[in-house]
């Protein structure tokens, strides 16, 4: 792959919790880069730090220490107001849970970005966005369904086409499958995929499962707040978790 | 267990100490207007006592002419010596004015006219002894002298105003003209008669001769000889005072009319303190239905611990009697320290005078404020405590979720509430007043079904808004779509969440500017009606009234028609006739002026012919509101007791929408022959004027002169309207401030609602967040749906509200005599404003509380 400007790079990244005298050190020194189109996975058990550091990428939250610099604009230093627009235009995010407005129909929910910057989403070209992303998803004709009309699977990927309406430079997914089953979860990846590959999508997928990481073309271990490792996997066709499995074995893990 | 439980209550009440202060002040204003009004009214009832006292003094019963020339001197000595009688204690009383040099600030413009004083005449032989029936408490000076004619006892405050002191000399206008009396003291009580409002100056009845000529009592209070009974002096008095007609007055009887006098208010304070208490019921039930929702999970955890259901119900009463009784203790702190309030802002009732004494504590009101307090908030707890009771343990381990309740369950739930505060306000209303409830028996029935009506209205609309709460909604939302469509779009959503929850808060906002709207149409109607009443009835732009009578033969007409710009000039005399048993006001009238001047408008009877027999005499023309209340029509006969034991028969030509304004209601038009040859009317005691058209300016001055000449004292109609609406709007205005009460309750239940609302969508809010809101469009989408819930209660309100004025039309008197209905523009488009302020300014905090929501935490957990 040549090496083209990342799209996202974090240079060592410490985030610190204080509740009175004890304090949690959640990342402690994580630096990683991203590059255009890339499809990277943040793997680690519970309480490693994952989330964190994905809000910490997306401008959710701020780094205790260490920057990070999107598309070429350090993003974590930036104020409230600057890095809601930086959310809006240019990244787009995908929860384990609830990912929707249970008030709004689907498409209501995927037009959310337009609404809110103030553009009507019926109309124009957020309306052939919006379309275009369902599509994307595999959910055509279920515009105009609310939330608890559609299966849990069918949710996550209108969160996921919701993610990727506005074509964010980022889309920073945690753990979209995390309580789902296999099949569903599949759906889902399968969707995050299918972006990557056919629009040069580029996305950093948070998770605990190897089946899941598997999509990626690279895997980053994080424990205990630090990055321990890093597997390349490159860009498959195939999804297969046998290899990954296997060298996360060999890393003891 | 259950103390316990307690402790959970209380701490999960503490955990919220805003929300929990909130609903605390919103239980406690209601209570708060609920006690008011019940001190009011036992204020009310204690100042008909005391008035009752003033006004009769010591006496048991009293004995009032019917003619202006008073009673005669053998109805007196008749009266004395009737079996029973131990006391016959005769006062005059005449209306006149002071001589205009005798003013400091004598002003000849026609607005500022003096007011009259009143002279009465008393007998310093019963009056100045341990006997009387009248106190004359002295501030300073001495008593009046037996046989002096010149001495005069004046008011202290009177006195003041007039620079006068003890020595000095006051000068009387009197039917010959002005009489000098010497100042010998000041009078520190009301005096004999508490109706003359401070200005009534008392002569000896010898003295009051010079004045008024040969005039005899106006009254003659009787007081009973030992083991006597007011019926048995009664019976004996009709049987010997055969002289001419008279009337008689006991003690019950005043007090029943003076208490129907203020029915009117007592209702609309009983109906304003249940919208009220409405408002705070609805606080607490949101309230408690929070804490629920937040502790779904807790609640199940308990119920998997073994916590039966009726602990769980116990638990959420326990929390509603904590709210309960704090809000209704503190309530009635509020509502003792309004009342006093209250006291001083009406001062007295309309024109019966009925003073509202201080603050006069019933322990029944204490109690039924109270109860009434706690079992509104047990009524809201209900439906909380069961939902609460429904919570399974397994409902602790699922994630949370939206609660639907059917529409049937919410209007049942509303229905209890607003008839638990309807019955326990209304119905226990006159009990709760107990000793205090003099004429309450009576008058209470009548006066409570009215605002029972009303409340079934606003019951009605309330229970309808959830109904229309989509397209209410978002036809509420339409303004802020226009600036904000996203901002809008994103919270009309939200009141859609908990149909009920906002349905009751826009409809407690409904409520109390339905209120409003509806008292401001009552106001508006009444002014005009006292515009129009006037207009409609007085053949002239001026009254010129007299202090005596001026019989017809003296050519003062006349010399007021020749004054230049001077139309026409017609006489009135106001006297009382006794129709069955009652005493009902009379007007002597010139038919034929009336019909020039195109005044008067008929109900029933051809109009011309009316006038026209009126005039040639044995005719009468009656007010509606006389008709209605004796059933009369035209060409029913009126047979009215002239003296002698004789009557006269008056037969009904017309009826009229108004009648001319009388003592205690609306007078029956007789003509001016009969009212002199039957009724001892003895001249005219006030013409109207009516100007050329465009000459009134130059005329008024020319009048003024020529009045002062005559002894008159010109009024212009103006004035005495605007001395009948002064007296309107005190009382209004204090209905309006009970009204923003509620408003401002309403307020509260849109802050509680809101900050509901976010708590429950704090996900979705991070979500939002995430997706690239600005905390400043956060901050907007809440207030835009409080500007929402506003603009819909607006719409709701001031709807029903205009409705509401029309219902309320004429509650006993409040809204005037006869008034047509109004729309108050101007009180609308206030009360819009307002109700859409407040609901804009109680989204501040729960606008802040959304916009500070950090996002990680929101999206982190489920
Ligand atoms: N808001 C917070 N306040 C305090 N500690 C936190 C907060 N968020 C996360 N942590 C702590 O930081 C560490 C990393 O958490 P997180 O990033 O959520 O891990 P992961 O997503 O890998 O499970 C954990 O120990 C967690 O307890
Ligand atoms: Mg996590």
């Amino acid at each position: 792959m040549a090496i083209a400007a990342p799209i996202l790079e974090a240079r060592d990244l410490t985030k610190r919790y204080a509740f009175g005298d004890t304090t949690v050190d959640a990342l402690r020194g994580v630096s990683l880069t991203v590059q255009p189109g890339e499809f990277v996975a943040l793997m680690g058990s519970s309480g490693s730090g994952k989330s964190t550091l994905l809000h910490i990428l997306g401008g959710l939250d701020k780094p205790t220490s260490g920057e990070v610099v999107l598309g070429g604009e350090t993003i974590s230093g930036l104020g409230d107001d600057a890095a809601t627009r930086l959310r809006r235009d240019r990244t787009g995010f995908v929860f384990q849970f609830f990912n929707l407005i249970p008030l709004l129909d689907a498409a209501e929910n995927v037009g959310l970005p337009f609404t809110i910057a103030g553009q009507d989403p019926r109309n124009g070209e957020a309306a052939d966005r919006i379309r275009d992303v369902f599509e994307l998803v595999d959910l055509g004709g279920k515009e105009h369904h609310r939330p608890d009309q559609l299966s849990a699977g069918e949710q996550q990927r209108v969160a996921i086409a919701r993610a990727l309406v506005n074509r964010p430079s980022i889309v920073l997914a945690d753990e979209p499958t995390g309580n789902l089953d296999f099949t569903t979860g599949g759906e889902i990846l399968e969707a995050l995929w299918r972006s990557c590959a056919k629009r040069g999508q580029t996305i950093v997928l948070v998770t605990h499962d190897a089946k899941a990481a598997a999509y990626a073309d690279r895997v980053e271990v994080i424990q205990d707040g630090v990055i321990r490792d890093e597997i390349v996997l490159g860009r498959r066709d195939d999804h297969a978790a046998a290899p990954l499995i296997a060298r996360l074995a060999q890393l003891g893990l | 267990m259950v103390n316990g439980l307690a402790r959970f209550a209380w701490r999960s009440l503490r955990a919220r100490p805003l929300r929990t202060a909130l609903s605390i002040v919103g239980i406690a204003l209601g209570v708060a207007v609920l006690f008011a009004a019940l001190v009011t009214d036992a204020g009310i009832q204690a100042g008909v006592g005391r008035t009752v006292d003033d006004v009769m003094g010591r006496s048991d019963l009293r004995v009032g002419a019917f003619e202006e020339k008073g009673l005669s001197a053998s109805s007196l000595s008749a009266i004395r010596s009737a079996p029973g009688v131990a006391i016959a204690d005769p006062v005059l009383e005449q209306r006149t004015y002071l001589q205009r040099d005798a003013l400091t600030t004598a002003d000849s413009t026609a607005a500022a006219y003096a007011p009259p004083i009143t002279v009465i005449g008393i007998d310093p032989t019963i009056d100045g002894t341990a006997t009387g029936l009248h106190d004359l408490q002295l501030a300073s000076g001495q008593g009046l002298s037996p046989t002096s004619t010149t001495d005069v006892l004046v008011p202290a405050g009177l006195a003041r105003d007039l620079g006068l002191g003890a020595g000095d000399t006051l000068t009387i206008l009197g039917l010959n003209g002005p009489v000098p009396y010497r100042v010998v003291g000041l009078l520190s009580g009301a005096g004999p008669d508490p109706t003359s409002e401070g200005r009534g100056v008392v002569v000896s009845l010898a003295a009051s001769t010079a004045l008024f000529g040969d005039r005899g009592a106006t009254w003659v209070d009787v007081g009973l000889a030992a083991g006597a009974t007011v019926d048995g002096v009664v019976v004996a008095l009709e049987q010997r005072l055969t002289f001419e007609p008279f009337v008689l007055t006991d003690r019950a009887d005043l007090a029943a009319s003076l208490g129907a006098s203020t029915a009117g208010f007592e209702a609309l304070t009983a109906l304003i303190a249940a919208v009220t208490l409405f408002g705070g019921a609805f606080l607490i039930f949101n309230t408690l239905s929070m804490t629920l929702s937040e502790r779904v999970r807790e609640i199940g955890l308990l119920r998997a611990a073994g916590t039966t259901r009726r602990q769980v119900h116990r638990l959420v009463l326990i929390q509603a009697l904590i709210l309960g009784v704090s809000g209704s203790i503190l309530g009635l702190v509020l509502g003792l320290a309004m009342s006093v309030v209250i006291a001083r802002t009406v001062g007295s009732l309309g024109d019966s005078g009925v003073p509202i004494d201080g603050p006069v504590v019933p322990p029944l009101g204490v109690a039924l404020a109270a109860l009434v307090g706690i079992l509104v908030t047990l009524a809201a707890a209900l439906e909380p405590a069961i939902q609460a009771g429904r919570i399974s343990p397994i409902e602790a381990l699922r994630p949370a979720h939206v609660r639907r309740h059917s529409l049937v369950s919410q209007l049942r739930w509303l229905a209890a509430v607003v008839v638990t505060v309807g019955v326990a306000g209304l119905a226990l209303w006159p009990i709760a007043l107990g000793p205090f409830g003099l004429g309450g028996g009576a008058t209470g029935n009548a006066g409570i079904i009215r605002p029972l009506v009303v409340y079934a209205v606003l019951l009605v609309v309330t229970m309808l808004t959830p109904l229309i709460l989509g397209p209410l909604g978002r036809l509420a939302s339409l303004p802020f779509a226009l600036f904000l469509p996203a901002e809008a779009r994103l919270s009309r959503g939200s009141l859609a969440r908990d149909r009920k929850r906002t349905a009751l808060t826009v409809g407690a906002l409904t409520i109390g500017l339905a209120m409003i709207v509806a008292l401001g149409g009552l106001a508006g109607s009444a002014h005009a009606a006292t515009d129009a009443w006037l207009t409609d009835v007085i053949p002239g732009d001026l009254v010129a009234t007299s202090i005596r009578p001026i019989a017809a033969g003296e050519g003062v007409a006349q010399q007021l028609a020749a004054v230049p710009g001077v139309a026409t000039v017609s006489p009135i005399a106001r006297f009382a006739v006794a129709f069955r048993g009652v005493r009902v006001d009379a007007a002597a009238v010139a038919g034929s002026d009336l019909a020039t001047d195109g005044r008067l408008t008929f109900v029933a009877g051809d109009r011309r012919a009316a006038l026209t027999a009126l005039d040639a005499g044995g005719s009468t023309i009656v007010p509606q509101a006389v008709a209605d209340e004796f059933g009369l029509k035209v060409g029913d006969t009126l047979d009215l007791p002239v003296g002698g034991g004789e009557a006269v028969e008056e037969r009904i030509v017309g009826i009229v929408a108004r009648g001319l304004p009388g003592q205690s209601g609306e007078s029956v038009l007789i003509g001016w022959s009969d009212a002199t040859s039957h009724f001892g009317v003895l001249g005219a005691d006030a013409f109207a004027i009516r100007f050329v058209p465009g000459r009134m300016a130059a005329a008024q001055a020319g009048l003024a002169s020529a009045a002062r000449g005559l002894a008159l004292e010109p009024t212009p109609i103006s004035g005495i309207a605007s001395a009948i609406n002064d007296a309107f709007g005190r009382l209004f205005s204090l209905f309006d401030a009970l009204a923003l009460l509620a408003v401002l309750i309403a307020g509260l239940g849109i802050v509680n609602t809101l900050t509901m609302n976010v708590y429950e969508r704090v996900r979705e809010i991070g979500i939002l967040r995430a997706a690239g809101m600005t905390r400043r469009q956060v901050w907007r989408m809440v207030v835009v749906e409080a500007g929402t819930m506003g603009v819909a209660g607006a719409l709701l309100g001031c709807l029903a509200g205009v409705i509401l004025g029309f219902a309320l039309g004429g509650v006993a008197g409040l809204g005037g005599p006869g008034s047509g209905p109004t729309i108050p523009w101007l009180t609308i488009v206030l009360a819009a404003a307002f109700g859409i302020g407040i609901a804009m300014l109680a989204a501040f905090q729960p606008a802040r509380i959304a916009s500070r929501i950090s996002i990680v935490r929101a999206v982190q957990f489920e």
